[in-house]
């Protein structure tokens, strides 16, 4: 564990989209202390399809939130492209998600009065953008929802919320997209398109996409799979398959 | 970016619009009640402004008597002396005058068909009418009156007893009872009424006579031959006329009239008004409660907006556009629904005997601006704090539901307690010390009272949760599980709790103070009919603030049967400068009929130009028995006067005391009692002057003698009316209270789905589900009711203790006002628990389950 605080700052040709650096999140004090994160330092590549993987508990949804700057840390640091968001006020971090962050979620990605349409575009109308209306339409072919671009959430089968869901990620062309299981509320036909979809966007449009997930399954669409235990990174694999993945996990935090 | 907020805003409220109605019409009756209270009093004052430009249309000029003294009140012309009817002769030879009409406006009543006074609503007056005249009156039956034997009525009221052209038809003045022949009917331009009031019109000759003029009038009309010589013979009038007789020429008396009814109209508007700002302070409870809970249940999607980016300042603008619009659509269907308003309120006032005219509706702009001001603020300023909070939301709680609000717990308590005691301190000040006359009153009363509601709404979330634990055991008792579920549901959310109930709290709070207020009125008055009124009998006008005439009481204390009678006369004096209410009594039979608790001097000694008065006016002005002192009378006559005697009790209604024949000698003004007393003589009972006493009344249909039980129980039952009145403005904030807890349930069921659902898996069937709803209604509204009964209670004393002695000096409670509204709570929690109630047990189980 390093005891230098200031980390080397990233540069603009640096290949990392995003990174944590020593990062440490406790709740509570005394007995009751929980270190969600025990001295995290990892960085995800730009173009990249990269999955966190571990068990309940493990930290993997904490470092999402402050990777994403939804969370803050107790300590240590986290960036996105050349920026430190522990310098960020909640203005400009609102912003940074805004225009630099895309979102998936596991369920309720959607405000259910709006319509698909108008829930891809929102980050823009929040911007007060029109956004690049030729990609938009490229997403919006891509993702397959053309006919139900007017339908509200509540008309959308679960599949379809989540794929207006990574639209809108991919929408305002962010530097990177977090997803947090965006899987997990879906069968596994549905899931698996969702999958390929986000696999493509990497693959074809060049996005960077870091995944929490702990569907072996889920993980395996991934370029790179980070594991995690008792809020530490417990080793990776590259370009795995399932039952690698699988094998992996059964030792995790051992 | 303001283009999505608003998008969010107006998407949100189409898809919420269930509940977002209740704000709608919390926000509408606020407005409409403000709205209406300026239709009604622009509706009057323009109808006034055209009765009186009416009335006065063929009249260029009116001599009268100049008023003895400034008065600022509004009996106005009542206190103008009688002219001398001569003076009209001497204005007939006047170069460009053209007609000069006595004209004379004095007590007259008509009488029905069994012989008694016919009661109205609006006043009654004897006027005189020749036809041609002035009077910018209009014949619409029959002919004008010629003779003793001729009247003619208004076509309302000849039409309202049935009167037909040809009939006879008797009536009453302050002189005698007179029968006559009913030869016309008149009415104003297009109707049939004059403004609502009973019109007894005689030719010149008999209404001198038969309304006891004694040759004098009230006024002289007079018409100009060439209007643009008004000025010129307005001065050659004017240089005609002895001392103390003024020349006003028609836009004078339009304005006078204007000003003096206006005053009347504004007085009774700023007491609309008072119930209309109680309904939107009220309304903002619910607007504030809704708003609080909905944001609650919305918190992922807030949250989710701030984690795609948008920032606090939006998210609170979102909160914000939705609140405007909705205070929009309240606020215009309030303004319009003020015209339905002011009429339910005319329909109010009527029915306990007010006598409104009818009037058009006038929707002013500046009832607009104010009605708009009054629900968008009202909307903006509840929504101000949940506003703020939704804003507080952090972006993660979309993917951490758990995540909701902190809590500003600790604050709340040193909060509520401050604001309770500043509002308290204002209260307590305003009424006791009052600074600054009328405003600071208001001010400090009205604003103390607020901050005091305020305050005690934050303090009642502490102690909501044990209270109503306490409130809900008999009812977990009854009705075992639901019951209990209600209980525990009411205690689980204390701050939703005490802000739902708080609506209701404040309704019942005023409704309390009012009880108090008027239980302690009646009580003062018993207590000043034992102590002070020594008589048997009380004797007035049929019709309430009609005078009598003398020989009422003459004849009645003539009676064997009766010891003492007394006639009471009103009339103002200026003493140091100001004009005072003084009561003209008999001094040598007063001290048999009233105990004024004499300190010095003799009530006796009254007889000639000497006055008594009360200790503290006395106090003030340094008088002692025996002083001399300046007093100036309505016929502008100055006198020296004694001080005859000081007294110590004025609950009477006067603090200063005239003798009937020194009155006499200082007004031309009718002879008129306003009051009479009279006492049974020794070994007389009851039964025996009873019917001695009715034996004269009957030929004074005019005036009525009641017992002093029988005339208790008349003011009880008037003061009665008044609560009832009360009681009925604020309907409308109570009708907006009931609807939060209402809507409050409805939103907690919403919440509760899926714990209803397991209940209902899990063998609660649907009429125990109904049952517990329904039972959390009843504690939520029985305890605002509670607490609004202790703090109404509260201000009702300190409120009665506040006015004078001689208004009220015994403090009394009602334990039924208390039991009535505490069932009546029941009944509002039943009500409200209607439509929550339907909701929670119609719920498919398998759906609620499911839900997240």
């Amino acid at each position: 564990m390093t005891t230098d605080l200031a980390p080397p700052a990233p540069t603009s040709d640096s290949v990392a989209a995003a990174g944590t650096v020593d990062a440490m999140k406790i709740y509570g004090i005394g007995d009751a202390e929980v270190r969600a994160l025990d001295g995290v330092t990892v960085a995800f590549e730009t173009g990249k399809f990269t999955a966190i993987m571990g068990p309940s508990g493990s930290g993997k949804s904490t470092l999402l939130h402050c990777l994403a700057g939804l969370d803050g840390l107790s300590s240590g640091a986290t960036y996105i492209g050349d920026t430190y968001l522990a310098s960020l006020d909640d203005k400009q971090l609102t912003e940074l998600r805004r225009t630099k962050v895309g979102f998936v979620f596991q369920a309720f990605n959607l405000i259910p009065t709006l319509t698909a349409d108008e829930n891809i575009r929102l980050p823009m109308m929040l911007g007060g953008e029109d956004g690049d209306a030729a990609w938009i339409d490229q997403v919006i072919t891509t993702v397959g929802l053309a006919d139900r671009l007017h339908h509200r959430p509540n008309e959308l089968s679960g599949g379809q919320q989540q794929r207006v869901a990574v639209a809108r990620a991919l929408a305002s062309q962010p530097a990177i997209i977090f997803a947090d299981e965006p899987t997990g509320n879906l069968d596994s036909t549905t899931g698996a398109e969702i999958l390929d979809f986000m696999r493509r966007a990497v693959r074809e449009l060049g996005q960077t996409i870091v995944m929490v997930t702990h569907d072996p399954n889920a993980a395996s669409y991934a370029d790179r799979v980070v594991f995690m235990a008792d809020g530490k990174i417990d080793g990776e694999l590259s370009e795995p398959t399932s039952d690698q993945i699988f094998e992996r996990m059964k030792t995790l935090g051992r | 970016m303001a283009g999505s907020t608003a998008l969010i805003a107006r998407r949100s409220i189409r898809a919420r619009i269930g509940r977002m109605i209740a704000i709608i019409v919390a926000v509408m009756a606020g407005v409409s009640f403000v709205s209406g209270s300026f239709v009604l009093a622009d509706s009057l004052k323009r109808s006034i402004d055209d009765f009186i430009s009416e009335l006065v249309q063929n009249t260029d000029l009116i001599v009268r008597a100049e008023r003895a003294f400034d008065q600022d009140d509004f009996q106005g012309d009542n206190a103008r002396e009688p002219i001398p009817i001569e003076i009209a002769d001497d204005l007939r030879g006047i170069p460009g005058v053209d007609v000069v009409e006595p004209d004379i406006q004095r007590n007259a009543s008509v009488l029905n068909a069994d012989g008694g006074v016919i009661t109205t609503t609006g006043p009654q007056f004897g006027v005189v009418w020749d036809g041609e005249s002035l009077a910018g009156v209009t014949l619409k039956e029959g002919r004008k009156p010629s003779g003793a034997d001729e009247l003619v009525l208004d076509k309302a009221t000849a039409d309202r007893e049935g009167f037909e052209v040809g009939d006879t038809v008797g009536y009453v003045t302050d002189v005698n009872i007179y029968q006559a022949t009913l030869v016309g009917t008149i009415g104003t331009a297009d109707t049939d009424s004059l403004f609502g009031a009973t019109i007894v019109a005689l030719d010149l000759p008999t209404a001198l006579e038969h309304y006891g003029a004694n040759g004098r009038v009230d006024g002289i009309n007079i018409s100009v031959v060439d209007e643009s010589e008004l000025a010129t013979v307005k001065a050659a009038v004017q240089s005609a006329v002895p001392g103390g007789i003024e020349v006003v020429d028609r836009d004078e008396i339009i304005e006078e009239t204007q000003d003096s009814i206006g005053q009347f109209i504004n007085i009774f508007q700023t007491g609309l008004l008072v119930f209309a700002f109680v309904t939107a302070f009220v309304a903002a409870f619910i607007i504030n409660n809704v708003f609080q809970i909905t944001i609650g249940q919305r918190l992922r999607e807030l949250a989710l907006l701030r984690a795609i980016g948008a920032n606090t300042r939006q998210v609170k603008r979102l909160i914000a556009t939705e609140a405007l619009g909705i205070g929009v659509i309240g606020t215009a269907i309030g303004v319009f629904g003020g015209i339905a308003v002011a009429r339910l309120i005319i329909a109010l006032f009527n029915a306990i005997g007010a006598g409104f005219p009818p009037t058009g509706t006038v929707l002013l702009p500046r009832t607009i601006i104010v009605a708009t001001i009054v629900g968008i603020g009202v909307t903006m300023l509840s929504v101000l704090i949940p506003a703020r909070r939704a804003a507080k939301i952090p972006p993660v709680a979309a993917m951490q539901p758990q995540i909701g609000f902190q809590a500003m717990r600790s604050r709340r308590l040193t909060a509520g307690v401050t604001m309770a005691l500043i509002g308290l301190a204002a209260f307590l000040v305003g009424m006791f010390v009052q600074p600054g006359g009328g405003l600071g009153l208001t001010l400090l009363g009205g604003g103390g009272v607020l901050l005091l509601f305020l305050g005690v709404t934050s303090l009642t979330a502490t102690f909501a949760a044990p209270v109503t634990r306490w409130l809900g055991w008999p009812i977990a008792k009854m009705f075992k599980t639901p019951g209990k579920l209600a209980r525990d549901n009411v205690a689980r959310a204390p701050r939703r709790t005490s802000s739902s109930a708080a609506a209701l709290m404040i309704g019942v709070a005023l409704v309390s103070a009012a009880g108090v207020f008027a239980s302690s009125l009646r009580n003062t008055l018993v207590a000043t009919l034992d102590d002070v009124v020594q008589s048997d009998y009380i004797i007035q006008g049929a019709n309430d603030g009609a005078t009598f005439p003398t020989t009422v009481t003459d004849e009645i204390g003539a009676l064997p049967e009766i010891e003492a009678a007394m006639p009471i006369q009103i009339t103002r004096v200026e003493i140091d400068g100001d004009p005072r209410g003084f009561a003209a009594i008999d001094p040598a039979v007063a001290t048999q009929l009233v105990d004024v608790d004499l300190r010095a001097g003799s009530i006796e000694n009254l007889a000639d130009n000497a006055i008594a008065v009360h200790t503290e006016s006395a106090d003030d002005l340094g008088l002692e028995v025996g002083d001399q002192l300046e007093a100036k009378f309505s016929n502008q006559e100055i006198r020296n006067v004694e001080v005859a005697a000081i007294f110590g009790d004025n609950s009477f209604g006067s603090n200063w005391f005239i003798g009937l024949d020194t009155l006499a000698e200082v007004t031309a003004a009718p002879d008129a009692n306003v009051f009479g007393f009279a006492k049974l003589a020794d070994g007389v009972t009851p039964e025996e002057g009873d019917e001695a006493v009715r034996g004269v009344m009957e030929s004074f249909p005019q005036a009525k003698a009641q017992s002093n039980a029988e005339f208790i129980q008349e003011q009880e039952d008037q003061i009665n009316q008044i609560l009832l009145l009360i009681t009925m403005l604020l309907a409308f904030a109570i009708i907006i209270a009931v609807l939060g807890i209402s809507i409050t349930l409805a939103l907690g069921v919403f919440e509760r789905t899926r714990e209803i659902g397991l209940l209902r898996a899990v063998g609660m069937n649907r009429r125990q589900t109904r049952r517990s709803v329904r039972w959390e209604a009843v504690i939520v509204s029985v305890f605002g009711a509670l607490i609004g009964i202790v703090l109404g209670t509260f201000l009702g004393v300190v409120l009665s203790l506040a006015v004078p002695d001689n208004v009220i000096s015994e403090l009394a409670f009602s334990p039924s006002i208390i039991v009535a509204i505490l069932i009546g709570a029941v009944i509002a929690g039943l009500i409200a628990a209607l439509y929550p109630s339907f909701k929670a047990s119609n719920m498919d189980v398998l759906e609620a389950i499911a839900t997240e």
